[in-house]
């Protein structure tokens, strides 16, 4: 009985990173309709460069957060603004490319600068754990759920209730009808992209910080994102949560009671039968046109 | 009831949640005519389309098609049997030529794999676009493209072509251009039935009137007769255009 | 889109360059001849991915699925019968592997040809990484443990020459297949849905029925050249047949030669294993940055590909008003 509930509490924890790592693509997909691929290379960048500030300012990684975001924040701006805009519109196979062949250079530069090898960003706390209710949990893993939350939580209060928040939302439910009004589309679309690349890369810290990555684990990542949002929902928040949560748990349930090495197969193949039943999740899309 | 009609509408009616967008249509039309369905806006008129060509079902009445029942029938199974249709807002396939365009309607309409470049020239030739033949189809103007859908839809060899307002947002050079279209149309052989808002060349070019108004059919005869009949200038609120 | 080039000069022209590639091991160094076989290889792998991809438009982001399958369903049936003489084993695993892979495509095209655009790219992508994990975490298919294929070069000929004709004549195999698909009634219907599916339902095209045939012949001609491949490696474990860099390449050549056409895959695939394998062979830290740079060049600046550059370049016929 412990076992199952440990399981469970194990994948949630893992899940609630997973929301925060998969809901910047899933804004991108809700708002400018681009499946971004190279938004697991965007969370490896948080991740190499928390790794980087960290050391090199002797602060804890997580207390790198707000410079990492803001930094990702400009890049993902020009990013979008000066690149995948040209997609936009465009065929889907476009954006996707695109947004691939970017993955592959920023993968490339990764190997170059860090080298191919296993990275991790030790916390002074890693080591230790606690227990609650009979169940143990790990300390690292606790705070980093604990930021992906308060991640999330600001991430929905800033689309419901701040001004951008607003015009995000306006322009994905009627693109036309948002500019007509005087809105600058392609500038709200930028500010969407670097609001996901800061959350990208927010999520970066938050993963560098539990398991070690390396260049070669963007490509997961991105995937990991995809199958969140179509099993919890598209461009929202919550269904960041839903869909993380559920995938986090399946991700344990399988690992613990079926093999270590079937985690993944499970992924895969709740992608491609989502994919069939139900691709916008299961709370639909946060955006879809108001009629 | 006329047996050797073409197109024949029994009763047919259509609601949606208490609006009744169709009631108790009926008409017959003959082989090789022009017959348009005309009215005053909201009158029902692409519903009515829309029922015949399977994109919607009946709320009650039946719909034949040379004599046989296609109420309800599936889109694509009432094109293998001989009604096509050319949308007012057209759907060519634009990396190919208006010749490839065309060739698919041949090659996958009604009779098969039979004579397919002859019956593509046939359909070019009728929608007056053999000039444009090796042209690709994204370059051709709102007008050529509408002549496009025409062609199409002929080369499936079929017997009955709906023209869903082949006219509407055309300059008057372009409009004479395609009832000149329909008319090479109907001396092949193929029936029309078409919607259609332009007066002077519903008049010019029908055999037919329909006229229909919140959902009923008020009038049904040749055009001169048509433009006199009270009840259709009353339904259009006395347009001195429609007695020309 | 009129032919551009007539048929009795490309015919003469096809049948030049395969003569040429023909005399290929005879006058080129061995490590070009390796490179050649990649390049035929790669030629047909794209030109069978274009006859989905390409022609009905439905761009699959893992055709690695068909390799992989294709390539372990041969290395098994061929391991089944170990005193079997080498002229049967590459038959039987060249049935093996096609029927393996006819039945696996013939399975799965009906609930994922529902899906269209990025969806159905996105879960054929997820196909391949089902079929790569199960091969590799369940024992029955040796996917970590890996698969010995037996020589089946004949001993008076030198392996590398050998399997360079095979990959030619498989390669050219392949090219005629398309090439047949794309002047028959089948071809144009795929074309037909690739432009506006539901129209094309309209019309009288059988689609569904459509591009179910041609998921599972681009499937089983992925598989057999998968079995090649297999053959030409000796040995092959899970990543060296299900990989994600040959999910994107596939697509990248329909992309570089022309997507669509008939010839494109394999400019496409000739020019960027040239690219890749000789030009930067000294390079081989720079393969995933000049991939990735080529692939965002052409999105934005050529998306027709070469072929596509060539079209654009060509003089424009004088346009004459039509009479109306």
């Amino acid at each position: 009985m412990t076992l199952i509930l440990q399981t469970v509490a194990d994948g949630l924890v893992l899940g609630g990173i997973y929301a925060l790592a998969a809901v910047g693509f899933s804004l991108i997909f809700g708002v400018l309709h681009v499946i971004n691929l190279s938004h697991g290379v965007l969370v490896l960048l948080g991740a190499y460069l928390a790794l980087v500030l960290s050391g090199a300012l002797h602060i804890d990684p997580l207390l790198t957060l707000p410079l990492v975001m803001v930094v990702l924040f400009g890049v993902g701006y020009v990013y979008q603004r000066f690149l995948i805009q040209r997609t936009v519109g465009g065929t889907p196979l476009g954006s996707m490319l695109l947004t691939f062949g970017i993955a592959l250079m920023l993968q490339n530069v990764m190997i170059w600068v860090f080298s191919p090898d296993m990275k991790n960003i030790t916390p002074t706390y890693a080591f230790e754990s606690f227990k609650v209710a009979g169940l143990t949990f790990d300390a690292v893993r606790v705070s980093a759920l604990a930021a992906s939350l308060v991640l999330l939580s600001w991430l929905a209060l800033l689309l419901k209730f701040s001004s951008l928040g607003r015009l995000i939302r306006a322009t994905a439910q009627q693109t036309l009808a948002a500019q007509l009004c005087g809105v600058n589309v392609r500038h709200v679309y930028a500010l969407t992209f670097a609001v996901s690349a800061a959350f990208a890369g927010a999520a970066g810290i938050v993963i560098g910080v539990i398991l070690p990555f390396s260049p070669a684990d963007e490509a997961l990542w991105t995937l990991n994102a995809f199958v969140v949002v179509v099993l919890g929902g598209v461009g929202s928040p919550a269904g960041a949560l839903l869909g993380g949560l559920l995938l986090g748990i399946v991700n344990t349930l399988t690992a613990q009671y079926v093999g270590p090495s079937f985690p993944n197969v499970t992924m895969f193949l709740m992608l491609v039968i989502l994919l069939l039943v139900r691709p916008h999740g299961l709370l639909g899309n946060a955006f879809s046109a108001s009629r | 009831m006329n047996t050797a009609a073409i197109l024949q509408v029994e009763g047919l009616s259509k609601s949606f949640r208490g609006l009744k967008a169709i009631s108790g249509v009926s008409f017959a039309i003959a082989p090789g005519s022009i017959t348009s369905i005309i009215g005053p806006n909201g009158a029902g008129k692409s519903t009515l389309f829309n029922l015949i060509t399977g994109y919607l079902a009946p709320t009650a009445g039946a719909v034949r098609f040379k004599d046989r029942p296609i109420t309800g029938m599936a889109t694509n199974r009432i094109a293998e049997l001989g009604i096509a249709r050319a949308f007012q807002i057209a759907r060519p396939f634009r990396d190919l030529s208006v010749r490839e365009n065309v060739r698919i309607g041949a090659l996958f309409g009604k009779a098969g794999v039979r004579d397919v470049e002859a019956t593509t020239r046939r359909g070019m030739e009728l929608a007056s676009l053999m000039p444009l033949a090796d042209r690709p189809a994204s370059a051709l103007t709102v007008g050529q493209l509408r002549h496009l859908e025409v062609a199409r839809a002929i080369a499936t060899r079929a017997d009955l072509l709906l023209a869903d307002e082949p006219c509407a947002g055309l300059n008057p050079t372009e409009t004479a251009a395609m009832i000149d279209v329909l008319r090479q149309v109907r001396s092949s052989g193929v029936t029309v039935l078409l919607v259609e808002h332009d007066m002077p060349s519903v008049m010019e070019v029908s055999d037919r009137l329909l006229v229909l108004d919140a959902g009923t059919l008020i009038a049904d005869g040749p055009p001169h007769e048509v433009a006199k009949d009270p009840k259709v200038i009353a339904a259009y609120l006395g347009t001195p255009e429609v007695l020309s | 889109m009129k032919r551009s080039f007539s048929p009795a000069p490309i015919t003469l022209l096809v049948v030049a360059c395969v003569a040429l590639l023909a005399a290929g091991p005879l006058v080129l160094p061995p490590f070009y001849v390796r490179v050649g076989q990649l390049m035929l290889y790669s030629a047909g792998l794209g030109l069978a991915w274009g006859i989905l991809g390409g022609f009905a438009g439905y761009a699959s982001f893992g055709h690695a699925a068909f390799i992989g399958v294709g390539a372990f369903a041969a290395g098994l049936a061929e391991n089944s019968f170990p005193t079997l003489s080498p002229l049967w084993l590459l038959p039987l695993g060249l049935l093996a592997g096609g029927g393996t892979c006819a039945i696996l495509s013939a399975a799965v095209a009906y609930p994922i040809l529902r899906l269209r655009g990025t969806f159905f790219a996105i879960a054929m992508l997820g196909v391949s990484h089902v079929c790569a994990e199960l091969t590799n975490n369940v024992d029955f298919f040796q996917g970590s443990l890996g698969l010995n294929f037996p020589p089946i070069a004949p001993s008076a000929m030198e392996p590398a020459d050998f399997f360079y004709w095979l990959y030619l004549a498989a390669g050219l195999i392949v090219l005629l297949i398309a090439w047949q698909i794309r002047r028959s009634r089948f071809g144009a219907g795929l074309l037909s849905i690739r432009e506006d599916e539901d129209t094309a339902r309209m019309l009288g095209v059988p689609t569904e029925r459509y591009k179910r045939l041609a998921f599972v012949v681009s499937a089983v001609l992925t598989g057999l050249l998968g079995v090649l491949y297999a053959h030409s490696l000796g040995y092959i474990t899970t990543d060296s047949v299900y990989r994600d860099d040959t999910n994107l390449s596939l697509i990248v050549y329909s992309l570089l030669g022309g997507m669509g056409t008939l010839f494109g895959p394999v400019i496409g695939a000739f020019l960027l294993v040239f690219i890749t394998q000789v030009i930067l062979a000294r390079l081989l830290d720079f393969h995933l940055f000049a991939t990735g740079l080529l692939l965002v060049l052409l999105v934005l600046m050529a998306p027709g590909g070469v072929l596509g550059l060539v079209r654009s370049l060509r003089p424009r016929r004088a346009d004459i008003a039509p009479a109306e």
